[in-house]
């Protein structure tokens, strides 16, 4: 029967949508062990852009800032989500002042044990722009950006939280980011400070 | 869905999650996309070519109805997943966007307009299921999926429509449905009751896309005992807005199906009985017909088990029209029981593959025949081997012999070129001679508790005959990688590395439409959190391959990105 069913399942893999994606819920044994979430703190953070590579020439450095969340997901791992914006300035000479930009991450980070306090992160990030435009010309340069424009990514971060008070915790960081815009991949290293606070 | 219907798909589902990494689709029956075993080319989610390397036959899975397709969608002659009507079982919260990579963001600063390269498109669905209130739930779902669609939105298509033809922006996507419904669920009953609008584009025997607008669709359903019952009312509005055509389509569908229930499973014969039915009135301008209104499919399973290793399906229906049979037969030889090996022959004879679809369409003053007269026979034999050679090595082979006559066609006229199109006349016809493949398939497992599994699986196909052309020439030889890894029973990795050769399209083109063969990567990253019955989960498709049209007038298939979370109540 198993043979059977194994037969059966490579020509009717389609089926597939059947599987319930959130069983392992049901899992004891996953759920005794699940320490996520068991602590949780949020922190503001702020710094500077630097476009990488070809994008140097088409905008310029710009501040930021964001508010983020992190929770723990294993002993020594963080899940952390992000939001962040940016305003981003031309380089050329493009019909509008500037580009809002909208950011939000989705990565763990790993407490490396052996130097401490090193975090090194990684995740998926998502950047949502809007060109800061009153008229639409879409047949100009920059002209996609005056619709909303959207574009996935990954990035990589090391973090240096070196001062703890009580709850309270601050440090640098670092980052890299690649953003799969075409004709060429987007890359941009941002560096800047944080401070966070444990909620429990 | 009766239960025993859902324990064998459970069962698969389970089996099949062993064979294959388990990708997430971007949107539920676009698996295809992820697929390895075969040859699996998508024009758009409304249209795919799906036909896996040791079916046999010419024909792809999604042309064939069988009765498990009876609650799945009939767009024009082919039965689809999507755009799924099914709730979620499990009480939930969704959502679900992506987005085709390679939009410019600051590379536009840099960017000739000239040079620029073509939009990128999203897709989207939300969606959600209550917990039972005293046997009540709801649920609400809107889904779409704009990917294959840029190119002939703006080349072609918009002008088909009076204005926006979507719920979300203006990507003229090839689907776009919202619905919502109660439903009630006890130990003897599981009904449903959803309605909603859609948009759809449905692509035809002519190579047409046909805007097809439901409004409303209200869709019933009710599994009791061992019968499963389904009502579906369409009204679907059709429209070519440049050439001033409209029409319309009262259309009631449904089945129902009385299944072999526990007692009838554990006798040596197992019978299953049932009826799929469609009616329509048609009103204007409607692109296609179904001869007489109205079609009834009566249909009859049964399995004889005349011993624990030996087994016979039968599936037959019949009617005034048109009569199908599907059968086989398979045993496990005793012998050489150690060595889990199995033979068993197959058999799928009748005068069509689909006997409830529609039977004309109409296209610039002709009117294309979706019947051919005659039948089709296909027969195959396979042998399977499998065996365990340790704790965490595995390691079979399945190869198989198949013939079919009859093979249903298409017998070209005329082609007409319009825009980016290319438009056919002709007939549905038959190869009326001999076509006789062989396959071949080989797989390798490692796998480690549940933390961990791995498969390589190869395939090669050699089809001969004194017709050369198909519909689809399939991809001759295919090879994959995929893997599953559960850390810690909270992180998933599952991805798929995958080679397929070059497969043809050679009756919607004057020339054949070759789809080069090409390595794909695709790839799921999740995090679970048992305790909350959350996931967050990114997935990369079609990640490494060119990105090329697969299907005559279809569009790109392009690298992809799409994130979804869920939580469960």
């Amino acid at each position: 029967m198993k043979k059977l069913i194994t037969i059966l399942a490579i020509s009717l893999v389609s089926l597939l949508h059947a599987e319930d994606p959130l069983a392992f819920r049901n899992d004891s044994a996953a759920v005794a062990n699940d320490i996520s979430f068991s602590h949780l703190s949020v922190f503001l953070e702020g710094g500077e852009i630097y476009p990488m590579g070809d994008l140097m020439d088409a905008v310029e450095n710009a501040l930021y800032g964001g508010v983020g969340v992190r929770y723990t997901y294993w002993e020594n791992v963080d899940g952390v989500v992000m939001f962040q914006y940016a305003y981003f300035k031309p380089m050329t000479d493009i019909y509008y002042d500037g580009v809002h930009q909208f950011m939000g991450r989705v990565g763990a980070d790993w407490k490396w044990q052996l130097i401490h306090p090193v975090i090194l992160g990684a995740g998926f990030t998502c950047s949502w722009t809007r060109a800061d435009a009153e008229q639409i010309y879409y047949t100009k340069r920059g002209g996609t950006l005056t619709d909303n424009e959207t574009e996935f990514g990954w990035y990589a971060r090391i973090s240096l939280p070196v001062f703890k008070y009580k709850e309270y915790s601050a440090g640098f960081h670092v980052m890299w980011e690649q953003l799969w815009t075409l004709p060429e991949r987007s890359n941009m290293l941002s560096a800047g400070v944080s401070i966070e606070r444990s909620i429990w | 869905m009766n239960s025993f219907i859902r324990k064998m798909i459970s069962a698969l589902a389970v089996s099949a999650s062993f064979a294959f990494a388990s990708i997430d689709a971007e949107m539920e029956g676009m698996e295809v996309v992820s697929r390895d075993d075969g040859t699996f080319l998508i024009g758009s989610p409304t249209f795919y070519f799906d036909r896996a390397l040791g079916a046999g036959g010419i024909h792809s899975e999604s042309e064939l109805w069988t009765p498990r397709k009876l609650r799945y969608r009939q767009l024009f002659n082919r039965l689809s997943v999507l755009p799924s009507w099914d709730p979620i079982e499990t009480p939930s919260v969704w959502m679900k966007t992506g987005n085709e990579v390679g939009d410019l963001i600051y590379q536009d600063f840099l960017t000739d307009v000239e040079d620029r390269p073509i939009n990128r498109t999203p897709i989207l669905e939300v969606g959600a299921r209550t917990p039972l209130f005293h046997g009540l739930w709801a649920t609400f779902r809107l889904f779409q999926d704009d990917h294959y669609c840029f190119r002939s939105a703006y080349a072609y298509r918009q002008y088909q429509t009076d204005g926006q033809f979507s719920f979300f922006g203006e990507n003229w996507p090839m689907f776009s449905s919202a619905y919502g419904g109660l439903g009630y669920t006890n130990d003897f009953i599981n009904a449903s009751v959803l309605a909603g609008m859609e948009y759809m584009w449905i692509f035809t025997e002519s190579s047409r896309w046909i805007p097809v607008q439901y409004k409303p669709r209200i869709e019933a359903r009710a599994d009791f005992g061992n019968f499963s019952t389904t009502l579906v009312y369409e009204n679907a509005e059709y429209q070519n807005h440049s050439k001033k055509e409209n029409g319309e389509r009262k259309e009631v569908n449904g089945s129902v199906i009385y299944s072999c229930g526990e007692n009838c499973k554990r006798s040596m014969l197992q019978l299953s009985a049932g009826l799929a039915f469609r009616f329509v009135n048609d009103d204007g301008v409607v692109y296609t017909a179904l001869e007489n209104d109205r079609v009834l499919w009566p249909f009859l399973e049964m399995r004889v088990r005349p011993m624990d290793k030996l087994k016979f399906d039968v599936m037959f229906g019949v009617n005034d029209r048109d009569w199908l049979v599907q059968d086989s037969v398979e045993y496990q030889v005793p012998a050489f029981d150690k060595m889990n090996i199995t033979v068993g022959a197959k058999n799928i004879s009748g005068t069509r593959l689909n006997p409830i679809a529609d039977t004309h369409e109409f296209f610039d003053g002709d009117t294309i025949s979706l019947t051919a007269s005659g039948r089709m026979n296909l027969l195959q034999g396979y042998v399977r081997f499998e065996d365990s050679l340790t704790n965490f090595l595995g390691f079979g082979l399945r190869g198989s012999f198949w013939a079919e006559h009859g093979a249903e066609t298409f017998k070209t006229e005329k082609f007409v070129k319009d825009e980016i199109y290319t438009f056919r006349h002709g007939d549905v016809d038959r190869i009326n001679s001999w076509i006789k493949g062989v396959t071949g398939e080989f797989w390798l497992k490692l796998w480690y508790g549940e933390m961990f599994n791995f498969t390589a699986l190869t395939g090669f196909e050699r089809i001969d005959g004194d017709e050369k052309r198909f519909e689809v020439n399939p991809a001759e030889f295919f090879v994959a990688f995929s893997a599953d890894w559960l850390i810690k029973k909270m992180f998933r990795i599952s991805h798929s590395l995958r080679y397929r050769s070059d497969a043809e399209w050679n009756l919607r083109s004057k020339d054949p439409f070759i789809v080069k063969g090409d390595w794909f990567w695709d790839a799921t990253f999740e995090q679970r959190f048992p305790k909350y019955g959350i996931t967050l989960a990114g997935s990369i498709i079609q990640a490494l391959g060119k990105e090329v049209i697969e299907t005559p007038n279809g569009d790109y298939s392009r690298i992809r990105f799409f994130c979804t979370a869920k939580k469960a109540f």
